[in-house]
């Protein structure tokens, strides 16, 4: 039976599940870099799939539905930034603010446009995976090239996205100015004010960042995985890329690394789900396993990851 | 032609002056001190010229030409650089990130980091400001870490450079290197600001001393035409005394009594290897020695913050060696710590609360578990008057009060209980003269009633003006035992840097520099 679960599929789907998680994570990583907490993330995903979902089923597209996705996700970090920074609000108060409207504006503009609560309709087109290789083969080497074409090249654009994302997010913090200066601000933000550094302008940057990445997360669950826009579909992920990037230690790759892991968790109880009658166990259990798994990750790594020192404070000047 | 000068720069915050009126100037290669109390207004007006704050009235001019300096980065750009107080580096940043931060050298955006590190070796060279570019700034001792802010700004291309108070956080060692390269930077054709309320440090470094006093300059001399308690008395608008009187020691019953103890640190390393002392009724007892040598370890014992491994600690008899601090308290123990904003005081607690921990569980401050807040307001009304702390209402936030005036919060608090034994650890750290003289005077009150009193401190001067019987510490043992006068400075300094014959002996000299880099 343990065949029948440790299949490429399963592997493939754990790089899936990963995506809005990881994309989220990474945002989050940015945001605290830059000093601000961005529990927003969870509304700020959701809101980027339904506004993937709106302009998919608006316009017929699927690339114009990721791209007001972004949009959607950048205006309401917008609105964090603006409570974080300029008016110096406590940042958790504000972020938990937003995930409770983000609740409330999408099921109200549900009723708005579709005259239904629940599940939209299907948007006409999703993003297909990029490559289209036939698997299979003779011998071992059929096997394992079908182990390759399912966890490499069976994927939709935006999960390769998230890999390039991490890649090049963790470069940029470490090797250019930008990121030089993020790391400045979310540790000692008066250190780079008083060497010239806007810390107001470097923050809004990174908190944007955070929202267009929050935002591509909420396209993907639509327009790569689901297919349509539900009711609080997002249901905690936003909550567990937070806990990735602190089990990445704040980190891009790490932060993507860590969302593998949940990913990988969720793939794996979807997966044993289908071995109900096998295996006696309530399919709600299998369920748990990612929440789970966050629990205990972030009870074995809390206090002794070490987040930026300034992060959730408003920078006072003078 | 002056590159500096300030013409009558006023700043007021809501209710207070903080600067009114005040002119200077600044030669080239020349330097000056910014003398004058906690609260005198120096940071502020250099705040000022760094461009952090805004002033309210008068005129800036940098090398003759009158200018607005909106921002730190316009200062910089004017070739005004600032280390602050509080250093202004990110920790868990390297060196070389840390020094060229916010000036990276790069291309289309891309850190050229070799470029960085040859720079940052190019200009520690040329001013002989040794360091390593590849440290994180966390695991670099503080001295070393305001060498790093001295560089930032000379990389910056800073020809004036302003020092807020560089030698508040200093061992004597690394404050003569500063010295040394203050000099060497003035050499080098740049000019300098010095901040200080330090009077022998102006003697030392300054070419010209500018002295301040309630946000007003009051005078203007050079060494050579004043001392120290002429500044002194320039500084606090009286006369000032440097050395308290000392009444001749009438010496009771052994109070505290201290045997075999030793007493591990934070990192499990034994830091106090069999300490003896005792302090009789009366008397005042100091630990002299270099800081980490087991000092902070022997009075967290005593006072009930760290269990000591093996021996004995007893209070007029009576055995506290494992009582809690709570306990301690209770048996007689007051504890004036170190360091006030971490241990002393609870910063966003007012006045009155900070005043009355500790006693909070007792009559008359609360009764069956509730706050009694008009005995506290009427305790807290009293000791801010019998203690004369410069607080508007006892209301005032303990944040909000300048070091001097926290620190007498603290005294009134632990002298206020009317303990048995007063351990007072570095009592006066980072004190004006006139806050120092006060704090002198209350702990001499408490020996003159009849109090024990430990006292720890860095400061040898301290050591000579209060002590009765001076216990020289060194590793974790005392090495020498002299009775008040019996030893000048040389002689401490001796022993207390192993010179007594210790077993070791060797590594002497950076003890205190290295503890801080282990950390």
């Amino acid at each position: 039976m343990l065949g029948d679960i440790l299949t490429p599929d399963l592997f493939a789907s754990a790089l899936r599940m990963a995506t809005p998680l990881a994309l989220a994570a990474i945002g989050g990583t940015l945001c605290e870099r830059s000093g601000v907490v961005n529990i927003a993330l969870e509304g700020i995903m959701l809101i980027g799939a339904f506004a993937a979902a709106a302009a998919g089923l608006a316009t017929g597209s699927g690339w114009l539905g990721l791209l007001a996705a972004i949009a959607a996700g950048v205006a309401v970090s917008a609105i964090h930034a603006f409570s974080s920074i300029n008016l110096k609000s406590d940042q958790v108060v504000s972020g938990t603010a937003i995930n409770i409207l983000a609740l409330g504006v999408t099921g109200f503009l549900m009723e708005l446009l579709y005259g239904h609560p629940g599940t939209t309709d299907p948007v006409p087109q999703m993003l297909r995976p990029v490559f289209h290789f036939p698997n299979g083969g003779e011998g071992v080497l059929g096997t394992v090239w079908t182990w390759i074409n399912s966890i490499v090249f069976s994927h939709t654009p935006i999960v390769y996205l998230a890999i390039a994302v991490a890649v090049i997010a963790q470069w940029a913090m470490y090797r250019t100015r930008w990121g030089l200066r993020l790391r400045a601000l979310g540790e000692h933000p008066r250190a780079a004010d008083t060497v010239g550094i806007n810390v107001s302008r470097g923050r809004w940057i990174a908190v944007m960042m955070s929202g267009a990445l929050g935002g591509m997360a909420g396209a993907n669950l639509v327009l790569e995985q689901v297919g349509s826009f539900t009711e609080n579909m997002t249901n905690g992920r936003g909550f567990i890329a937070l806990a990735a990037n602190i089990f990445g230690r704040w980190t891009p790759v790490g932060s993507y690394l860590a969302s593998l892991l949940f990913g990988f968790a969720d793939a794996l109880q979807i997966k044993l789900q289908l071995f109900r009658a096998e295996i006696d166990i309530p399919p709600q259990f299998f369920l748990m396993l990612p929440y789970v798994l966050t629990v205990v990750v972030l009870a074995g790594v809390i206090g002794r990851a070490v987040s930026p020192a300034a992060v959730g404070v408003p920078y006072e000047k003078g | 032609m002056s590159v500096l000068e300030l013409r009558e720069i006023t700043k007021v915050f809501p209710g207070v002056v903080a600067n009114d009126h005040v002119s200077l100037s600044l030669e080239e290669g020349e330097i000056i001190a910014l003398l004058g109390e906690n609260g005198a207004g120096k940071t502020t007006l250099m705040n000022v010229v760094y461009g952090l704050l805004s002033c309210d009235g008068g005129e800036l001019l940098v090398d003759g030409r009158p200018v607005k300096i909106k921002s730190p980065r316009h200062a910089i750009d004017l070739g005004i650089g600032m280390v602050h107080q509080h250093f202004m580096l990110v920790q868990p940043l390297t060196v070389t990130e840390n020094i060229v931060l916010g000036h990276e050298p790069a291309r289309f955006g891309v850190i050229d980091f070799a470029t960085a590190r040859k720079k940052v070796l190019e200009i520690s060279a040329r001013y002989g400001l040794k360091v390593d570019p590849d440290s994180r700034i966390m695991d670099l001792s503080v001295g070393m870490q305001q060498r790093v802010e001295i560089l930032k700004a000379l990389y910056q291309g800073a020809r004036i450079l302003i020092l807020d108070e560089p030698t508040a956080v200093l061992t004597p060692q690394e404050v003569r290197e500063l010295f040394a390269v203050v000099r060497s930077l003035v050499n080098e054709g740049l000019s300098v600001v010095f901040i200080t309320h330090k009077l022998e440090e102006v003697m030392a470094v300054a070419d010209r001393i500018l002295v301040m006093r309630d946000g007003r300059l009051v005078g203007e001399t050079r060494p050579s035409d004043t001392d120290t308690v002429g500044l002194a008395r320039m500084m606090v608008g009286r006369d000032v005394v440097l050395r308290v009187e000392k009444a001749p020691r009438a010496c009771g019953d052994t109070v505290l009594e201290v045997d075999g103890l030793h007493v591990k640190d934070d990192r499990g390393l034994e830091a106090v290897r069999g300490v003896a002392l005792s302090v009789r009724g009366g008397e005042i007892v100091a630990i002299a020695g270099v800081d980490g040598n087991g000092q902070r370890e022997i009075v967290e014992s005593i006072v009930g913050l760290r269990k000591p491994t093996s021996g004995t600690i007893r209070l007029k008899g009576e055995d506290i060696t494992h009582a809690s601090a709570r306990s301690s308290i209770e048996a007689g123990v007051s504890h004036i710590p170190e360091d006030r904003h971490r241990r002393g005081l609870i910063l966003e607690f007012t006045i009155a609360e900070n005043l009355m921990l500790g006693d909070h569980r007792l009559a008359p401050y609360s009764t069956r578990g509730l706050m009694r807040p008009t005995a506290v307001t009427a305790m807290a009304k009293r000791r801010i008057v019998d203690y004369d702390v410069r607080t508007p209402s006892e209301r005032v936030l303990a944040s909000a009060l300048s070091g001097g005036n926290q620190q007498k919060v603290v005294v009134a608090r632990e002298i206020g209980r009317d303990p048995e034994l007063l351990v007072a650890a570095q009592p006066t750290r980072g004190l004006d003269v006139g806050a120092i003289e006060f704090v002198h005077r209350q702990i001499l009150k408490e020996r003159d009633s009849g109090k024990a009193v430990l006292l720890v401190s860095l400061e040898l001067e301290e050591i000579s003006a209060l002590a009765d019987r001076i216990l020289v510490i060194y590793e974790g043992r005392i090495v020498k035992e002299f009775a008040a006068g019996e030893a000048d400075d040389e002689t401490l300094g001796f022993y207390m840097t192993g010179g007594g014959g210790s077993k070791l002996a060797p590594e002497t000299g950076a003890t205190g520099a290295r503890g801080e880099g282990e950390r």
